[in-house]
Protein backbone atom coordinates (compact mmCIF):
# COMPACT_ATOMS: atom_id res chain seq x y z
CA UNK A 1 0.00 0.00 0.00
CA UNK A 2 1.45 3.81 -0.90
CA UNK A 3 0.84 6.01 1.98
CA UNK A 4 0.66 9.84 2.01
CA UNK A 5 4.48 10.68 3.05
CA UNK A 6 3.73 14.53 3.88
CA UNK A 7 -0.40 14.97 4.65
CA UNK A 8 -0.69 18.95 4.92
CA UNK A 9 2.78 19.96 4.55
CA UNK A 10 2.76 23.12 3.47
CA UNK A 11 6.83 23.50 3.33
CA UNK A 12 6.93 20.75 0.60
CA UNK A 13 3.85 21.75 -1.12
CA UNK A 14 5.10 25.06 -1.75
CA UNK A 15 8.65 23.72 -2.18
CA UNK A 16 7.04 21.66 -5.09
CA UNK A 17 5.37 24.80 -6.19
CA UNK A 18 8.09 26.92 -6.45
CA UNK A 19 10.45 24.48 -8.04
CA UNK A 20 7.58 24.57 -10.39
CA UNK A 21 7.72 28.21 -11.41
CA UNK A 22 11.80 28.04 -11.42
CA UNK A 23 11.17 25.43 -14.01
CA UNK A 24 8.76 27.03 -16.05
CA UNK A 25 10.29 30.14 -16.29
CA UNK A 26 13.86 28.53 -17.63
CA UNK A 27 12.13 26.64 -19.81
CA UNK A 28 10.25 29.89 -21.35
CA UNK A 29 14.27 31.33 -21.06
CA UNK A 30 15.17 28.44 -23.01
CA UNK A 31 12.67 28.42 -25.33
CA UNK A 32 12.61 31.97 -26.31
CA UNK A 33 16.12 32.06 -27.05
CA UNK A 34 15.95 29.07 -29.54
CA UNK A 35 13.37 30.56 -31.15
CA UNK A 36 15.08 33.77 -31.24
CA UNK A 37 13.13 35.79 -29.64
CA UNK A 38 14.42 38.51 -28.57
CA UNK A 39 11.46 41.47 -27.71
CA UNK A 40 12.19 43.01 -24.35
CA UNK A 41 8.26 42.90 -23.31
CA UNK A 42 8.06 39.30 -23.13
CA UNK A 43 9.89 39.16 -20.00
CA UNK A 44 7.29 41.41 -18.79
CA UNK A 45 4.53 39.74 -20.34
CA UNK A 46 5.69 36.23 -18.19
CA UNK A 47 5.58 38.63 -15.59
CA UNK A 48 2.31 39.68 -15.96
CA UNK A 49 1.85 35.53 -16.09
CA UNK A 50 2.93 34.87 -12.97
CA UNK A 51 1.29 37.78 -11.24
CA UNK A 52 -2.04 37.59 -12.40
CA UNK A 53 -1.82 34.12 -12.03
CA UNK A 54 -1.19 33.83 -8.77
CA UNK A 55 -3.83 36.81 -7.56
CA UNK A 56 -6.35 34.75 -10.04
CA UNK A 57 -5.56 31.54 -8.00
CA UNK A 58 -6.81 33.20 -5.09
CA UNK A 59 -9.51 35.63 -5.44
CA UNK A 60 -11.64 33.34 -8.27
CA UNK A 61 -12.34 30.96 -6.08
CA UNK A 62 -14.17 33.38 -3.51
CA UNK A 63 -17.25 31.57 -2.66
CA UNK A 64 -19.63 34.53 -2.00
CA UNK A 65 -22.17 31.99 -0.77
CA UNK A 66 -20.38 31.81 2.26
CA UNK A 67 -20.40 34.77 3.66
CA UNK A 68 -16.38 35.16 4.30
CA UNK A 69 -14.89 38.36 3.57
CA UNK A 70 -12.09 38.38 0.37
CA UNK A 71 -9.42 39.21 2.74
CA UNK A 72 -10.40 36.22 4.77
CA UNK A 73 -10.22 34.09 1.56
CA UNK A 74 -7.45 35.53 0.46
CA UNK A 75 -5.97 34.28 3.77
CA UNK A 76 -7.37 31.11 3.97
CA UNK A 77 -9.54 29.95 1.02
CA UNK A 78 -9.28 27.51 -1.73
CA UNK A 79 -6.74 27.86 -4.47
CA UNK A 80 -7.02 26.46 -7.58
CA UNK A 81 -5.48 25.77 -10.52
CA UNK A 82 -8.19 26.63 -13.18
CA UNK A 83 -8.62 29.87 -11.96
CA UNK A 84 -4.65 30.47 -11.27
CA UNK A 85 -4.49 29.88 -15.61
CA UNK A 86 -7.55 32.11 -16.23
CA UNK A 87 -5.80 34.78 -13.92
CA UNK A 88 -2.74 34.35 -16.24
CA UNK A 89 -4.21 34.21 -19.11
CA UNK A 90 -5.88 37.72 -17.99
CA UNK A 91 -2.01 38.76 -17.37
CA UNK A 92 -1.08 37.84 -20.29
CA UNK A 93 -3.65 40.26 -22.47
CA UNK A 94 -3.18 42.92 -19.97
CA UNK A 95 0.38 42.67 -20.11
CA UNK A 96 0.37 42.59 -24.12
CA UNK A 97 -1.93 45.46 -24.03
CA UNK A 98 0.13 47.55 -21.56
CA UNK A 99 3.26 46.79 -23.57
CA UNK A 100 1.92 47.08 -27.23
CA UNK A 101 2.71 43.42 -28.03
CA UNK A 102 0.45 41.99 -30.90
CA UNK A 103 2.11 38.17 -31.56
CA UNK A 104 1.00 35.15 -29.80
CA UNK A 105 2.75 34.18 -26.88
CA UNK A 106 0.90 31.14 -26.11
CA UNK A 107 3.34 28.96 -27.68
CA UNK A 108 6.01 29.91 -26.05
CA UNK A 109 4.05 29.88 -22.66
CA UNK A 110 2.43 26.11 -22.96
CA UNK A 111 5.42 23.78 -22.37
CA UNK A 112 6.10 26.28 -19.78
CA UNK A 113 2.95 25.73 -17.88
CA UNK A 114 2.93 21.80 -18.52
CA UNK A 115 6.40 21.90 -16.74
CA UNK A 116 5.51 23.70 -13.79
CA UNK A 117 2.63 21.67 -13.37
CA UNK A 118 4.19 18.60 -13.73
CA UNK A 119 6.03 19.32 -10.89
CA UNK A 120 3.82 21.46 -9.00
CA UNK A 121 1.15 18.77 -8.96
CA UNK A 122 4.12 16.46 -6.95
CA UNK A 123 3.77 19.12 -4.15
CA UNK A 124 -0.39 18.36 -4.36
CA UNK A 125 0.29 14.26 -4.32
CA UNK A 126 2.78 14.25 -1.07
CA UNK A 127 0.35 16.60 0.57
CA UNK A 128 -3.25 16.66 -0.13
CA UNK A 129 -6.32 14.66 -0.19
CA UNK A 130 -5.58 12.20 -3.10
CA UNK A 131 -8.82 11.21 -4.76
CA UNK A 132 -11.57 9.16 -4.25
CA UNK A 133 -12.02 5.78 -2.90
CA UNK A 134 -11.20 2.89 -5.71
CA UNK A 135 -10.23 -0.51 -5.94
CA UNK A 136 -6.79 -0.62 -7.71
CA UNK A 137 -3.86 -1.90 -6.38
CA UNK A 138 -2.06 2.10 -6.62
CA UNK A 139 -4.65 3.67 -4.62
CA UNK A 140 -3.17 5.74 -1.42
CA UNK A 141 -4.08 4.74 2.01
CA UNK A 142 -4.31 7.14 4.79
CA UNK A 143 -3.63 6.81 8.46
CA UNK A 144 -5.98 7.80 11.17
CA UNK A 145 -4.23 11.09 11.39
CA UNK A 146 -4.09 11.97 7.94
CA UNK A 147 -7.29 11.11 7.17
CA UNK A 148 -8.82 13.56 10.00
CA UNK A 149 -6.23 15.88 8.21
CA UNK A 150 -7.20 15.44 4.77
CA UNK A 151 -11.46 14.92 5.46
CA UNK A 152 -10.89 11.30 3.41
CA UNK A 153 -11.91 8.00 5.08
CA UNK A 154 -8.99 6.02 6.69
CA UNK A 155 -7.63 2.73 5.78
CA UNK A 156 -9.06 2.94 2.35
CA UNK A 157 -7.19 2.95 -0.97
CA UNK A 158 -8.00 6.03 -2.86
CA UNK A 159 -6.92 7.38 -6.37
CA UNK A 160 -4.39 9.04 -6.87
CA UNK A 161 -5.72 11.57 -8.74
CA UNK A 162 -2.53 14.04 -8.69
CA UNK A 163 -0.41 10.92 -10.33
CA UNK A 164 -2.79 11.12 -13.08
CA UNK A 165 -2.61 14.66 -13.96
CA UNK A 166 1.26 14.64 -13.47
CA UNK A 167 1.49 11.82 -16.06
CA UNK A 168 -1.26 13.94 -18.38
CA UNK A 169 0.95 17.05 -18.29
CA UNK A 170 4.20 14.66 -19.29
CA UNK A 171 2.60 13.30 -22.07
CA UNK A 172 1.37 17.10 -23.02
CA UNK A 173 5.21 18.57 -22.71
CA UNK A 174 6.18 15.52 -24.76
CA UNK A 175 3.94 15.85 -27.63
CA UNK A 176 4.42 19.71 -27.37
CA UNK A 177 8.32 19.36 -27.47
CA UNK A 178 7.44 16.99 -30.59
CA UNK A 179 4.71 19.21 -32.42
CA UNK A 180 6.13 22.63 -31.25
CA UNK A 181 6.97 23.96 -34.74
CA UNK A 182 4.32 22.15 -36.75
CA UNK A 183 0.88 23.43 -35.79
CA UNK A 184 -0.44 25.70 -38.65
CA UNK A 185 -0.82 28.87 -36.78
CA UNK A 186 0.83 30.83 -34.08
CA UNK A 187 -1.28 29.94 -30.85
CA UNK A 188 -2.73 26.48 -31.85
CA UNK A 189 -0.14 24.59 -29.31
CA UNK A 190 -1.84 26.65 -26.47
CA UNK A 191 -5.20 26.15 -27.72
CA UNK A 192 -4.91 22.03 -28.12
CA UNK A 193 -2.85 22.35 -24.74
CA UNK A 194 -5.80 24.03 -22.71
CA UNK A 195 -8.31 21.93 -24.42
CA UNK A 196 -6.55 19.01 -23.66
CA UNK A 197 -6.15 20.22 -20.58
CA UNK A 198 -10.03 21.31 -20.15
CA UNK A 199 -11.76 17.56 -21.29
CA UNK A 200 -8.76 15.75 -19.19
CA UNK A 201 -9.45 17.93 -16.20
CA UNK A 202 -13.33 17.43 -16.33
CA UNK A 203 -12.80 13.77 -16.09
CA UNK A 204 -10.22 13.68 -13.27
CA UNK A 205 -12.54 15.54 -11.38
CA UNK A 206 -14.58 12.47 -11.19
CA UNK A 207 -12.24 10.93 -9.21
CA UNK A 208 -10.49 13.80 -7.12
CA UNK A 209 -12.77 14.07 -3.86
CA UNK A 210 -13.62 17.84 -4.21
CA UNK A 211 -16.97 19.02 -3.20
CA UNK A 212 -19.93 17.99 -5.42
CA UNK A 213 -21.58 21.03 -5.84
CA UNK A 214 -24.72 20.19 -8.19
CA UNK A 215 -26.02 17.46 -10.67
CA UNK A 216 -22.99 15.65 -9.11
CA UNK A 217 -20.29 17.94 -10.42
CA UNK A 218 -17.93 19.80 -8.76
CA UNK A 219 -16.69 23.39 -8.87
CA UNK A 220 -14.01 23.08 -11.59
CA UNK A 221 -16.25 20.71 -13.61
CA UNK A 222 -19.51 23.16 -13.91
CA UNK A 223 -16.98 25.80 -14.94
CA UNK A 224 -15.50 23.72 -17.61
CA UNK A 225 -18.56 22.91 -18.65
CA UNK A 226 -19.22 26.23 -20.00
CA UNK A 227 -15.82 26.74 -21.09
CA UNK A 228 -15.64 23.42 -23.15
CA UNK A 229 -18.22 24.14 -26.15
CA UNK A 230 -15.75 27.18 -26.89
CA UNK A 231 -12.28 25.53 -26.27
CA UNK A 232 -13.87 22.76 -28.70
CA UNK A 233 -14.44 25.31 -31.27
CA UNK A 234 -10.81 26.59 -31.31
CA UNK A 235 -9.26 22.94 -31.40
CA UNK A 236 -11.58 22.20 -34.23
CA UNK A 237 -10.19 25.40 -36.13
CA UNK A 238 -6.84 24.02 -35.81
CA UNK A 239 -6.78 20.92 -36.90
CA UNK A 240 -8.94 22.02 -40.13
CA UNK A 241 -5.45 22.93 -41.32
CA UNK A 242 -2.66 20.45 -42.53
CA UNK A 243 0.24 20.24 -40.24
CA UNK A 244 3.74 22.09 -41.16
CA UNK A 245 5.90 19.69 -42.37
CA UNK A 246 8.91 21.39 -41.01
CA UNK A 247 9.96 24.38 -39.11
CA UNK A 248 11.47 26.84 -41.40
CA UNK A 249 14.20 28.91 -39.57
CA UNK A 250 13.90 30.10 -36.24
CA UNK A 251 11.39 32.23 -36.95
CA UNK A 252 8.34 32.59 -34.27
CA UNK B 1 31.61 47.71 -46.96
CA UNK B 2 29.60 45.10 -44.78
CA UNK B 3 25.86 45.00 -45.89
CA UNK B 4 25.31 42.19 -43.40
CA UNK B 5 23.75 43.68 -40.29
CA UNK B 6 25.60 42.81 -37.31
CA UNK B 7 23.74 40.56 -35.27
CA UNK B 8 25.34 39.82 -31.45
CA UNK B 9 26.79 36.39 -30.44
CA UNK B 10 24.04 33.77 -29.72
CA UNK B 11 22.89 34.06 -25.69
CA UNK B 12 23.60 38.05 -26.15
CA UNK B 13 20.84 39.83 -25.03
CA UNK B 14 19.63 42.07 -28.26
CA UNK B 15 19.82 45.56 -28.28
CA UNK B 16 17.02 46.55 -25.77
CA UNK B 17 15.92 43.06 -24.20
CA UNK B 18 16.49 43.49 -20.87
CA UNK B 19 19.78 41.35 -19.29
CA UNK B 20 18.51 37.94 -17.47
CA UNK B 21 20.35 39.31 -14.20
CA UNK B 22 18.13 42.27 -14.09
CA UNK B 23 14.75 39.95 -14.30
CA UNK B 24 16.67 37.90 -11.73
CA UNK B 25 17.61 40.78 -9.04
CA UNK B 26 13.71 41.61 -9.30
CA UNK B 27 12.34 38.54 -8.63
CA UNK B 28 15.01 38.67 -5.44
CA UNK B 29 14.23 41.97 -4.32
CA UNK B 30 10.54 41.79 -4.87
CA UNK B 31 10.21 38.36 -3.26
CA UNK B 32 12.79 39.39 -0.37
CA UNK B 33 10.92 42.79 0.29
CA UNK B 34 7.55 41.29 0.27
CA UNK B 35 8.57 38.74 2.96
CA UNK B 36 10.79 41.17 4.89
CA UNK B 37 6.93 43.52 4.82
CA UNK B 38 5.02 41.24 5.77
CA UNK B 39 7.22 39.43 8.89
CA UNK B 40 8.39 42.53 10.32
CA UNK B 41 4.24 44.05 10.50
CA UNK B 42 2.98 41.08 11.68
CA UNK B 43 6.19 40.29 14.46
CA UNK B 44 4.58 42.88 17.12
CA UNK B 45 1.59 39.88 16.84
CA UNK B 46 3.74 37.25 17.33
CA UNK B 47 5.04 36.29 14.33
CA UNK B 48 2.96 35.21 10.58
CA UNK B 49 1.39 31.94 12.79
CA UNK B 50 -0.11 34.58 15.37
CA UNK B 51 -1.70 36.30 12.18
CA UNK B 52 -5.00 36.27 13.14
CA UNK B 53 -7.72 36.61 10.53
CA UNK B 54 -9.07 39.68 12.02
CA UNK B 55 -5.79 41.27 11.13
CA UNK B 56 -6.24 40.43 7.67
CA UNK B 57 -9.88 41.28 7.93
CA UNK B 58 -8.58 44.86 6.91
CA UNK B 59 -7.74 46.49 3.97
CA UNK B 60 -4.78 47.95 5.32
CA UNK B 61 -2.76 44.28 4.50
CA UNK B 62 -3.48 44.64 0.76
CA UNK B 63 -2.32 48.31 0.36
CA UNK B 64 1.42 47.22 0.26
CA UNK B 65 0.64 44.63 -2.41
CA UNK B 66 -1.71 46.86 -4.10
CA UNK B 67 1.29 49.57 -4.19
CA UNK B 68 3.62 47.01 -5.04
CA UNK B 69 1.76 45.74 -7.83
CA UNK B 70 1.56 49.06 -9.51
CA UNK B 71 5.20 49.90 -8.78
CA UNK B 72 6.51 46.69 -10.52
CA UNK B 73 4.05 47.48 -13.45
CA UNK B 74 5.14 50.86 -14.42
CA UNK B 75 8.45 49.60 -14.38
CA UNK B 76 7.59 46.33 -16.49
CA UNK B 77 6.08 48.69 -19.48
CA UNK B 78 8.77 50.98 -19.85
CA UNK B 79 11.53 49.79 -22.11
CA UNK B 80 14.43 50.44 -20.30
CA UNK B 81 13.18 48.91 -16.81
CA UNK B 82 11.19 46.23 -18.34
CA UNK B 83 13.63 43.43 -17.17
CA UNK B 84 13.28 44.61 -13.31
CA UNK B 85 9.81 45.43 -13.65
CA UNK B 86 9.15 42.23 -14.94
CA UNK B 87 11.19 40.75 -11.67
CA UNK B 88 9.08 42.12 -9.52
CA UNK B 89 6.17 41.05 -11.26
CA UNK B 90 7.46 37.21 -10.89
CA UNK B 91 8.97 37.96 -7.14
CA UNK B 92 4.94 38.97 -6.64
CA UNK B 93 3.60 35.97 -7.90
CA UNK B 94 6.26 34.01 -6.17
CA UNK B 95 5.03 35.36 -2.67
CA UNK B 96 1.46 35.34 -3.43
CA UNK B 97 1.81 31.83 -4.34
CA UNK B 98 4.06 30.41 -1.90
CA UNK B 99 4.17 33.09 0.45
CA UNK B 100 2.10 31.49 3.36
CA UNK B 101 3.23 28.45 2.52
CA UNK B 102 6.64 28.95 2.81
CA UNK B 103 6.99 30.74 5.77
CA UNK B 104 4.33 29.37 7.97
CA UNK B 105 5.43 26.05 6.97
CA UNK B 106 9.25 26.95 8.11
CA UNK B 107 8.19 28.58 11.08
CA UNK B 108 6.02 26.11 12.56
CA UNK B 109 8.34 23.50 11.56
CA UNK B 110 11.07 25.94 13.53
CA UNK B 111 8.95 26.03 16.72
CA UNK B 112 8.35 29.68 16.55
Amino acid sequence: MIGLPFAGNALVHAGMVGLGIGAALLFYAYEKRRRALTDPRLWPIAGFAVAFGAIGSRVLTWDISRQVSLADWWGNGDRSILAGLVGAWFGVHLGKRLTGYKESTGDLLSPAVALAMVIGRVGCLLTELPGTPTGMAWGIVLTPAQAALTGAPAGVPLHPSFAYEIVFHLAAFALMWRFRDRLPHSGDLFICFVGAYAVFRFFVEFVRGNEVLWLGMSRPQLFLLAVLPLLAWRVRRVFSSPLRREMEGTAA
Amino acid sequence: MNDVPEVPPAGEPQPGEPKIGSVGAGVLVGGFALYALYISATLPLGGPTMWSSSYLRGALAFVPLAYYLLMAILLAVRRRTSGLGAGLLIGFGIFILLGGGLCVGALVQAGI
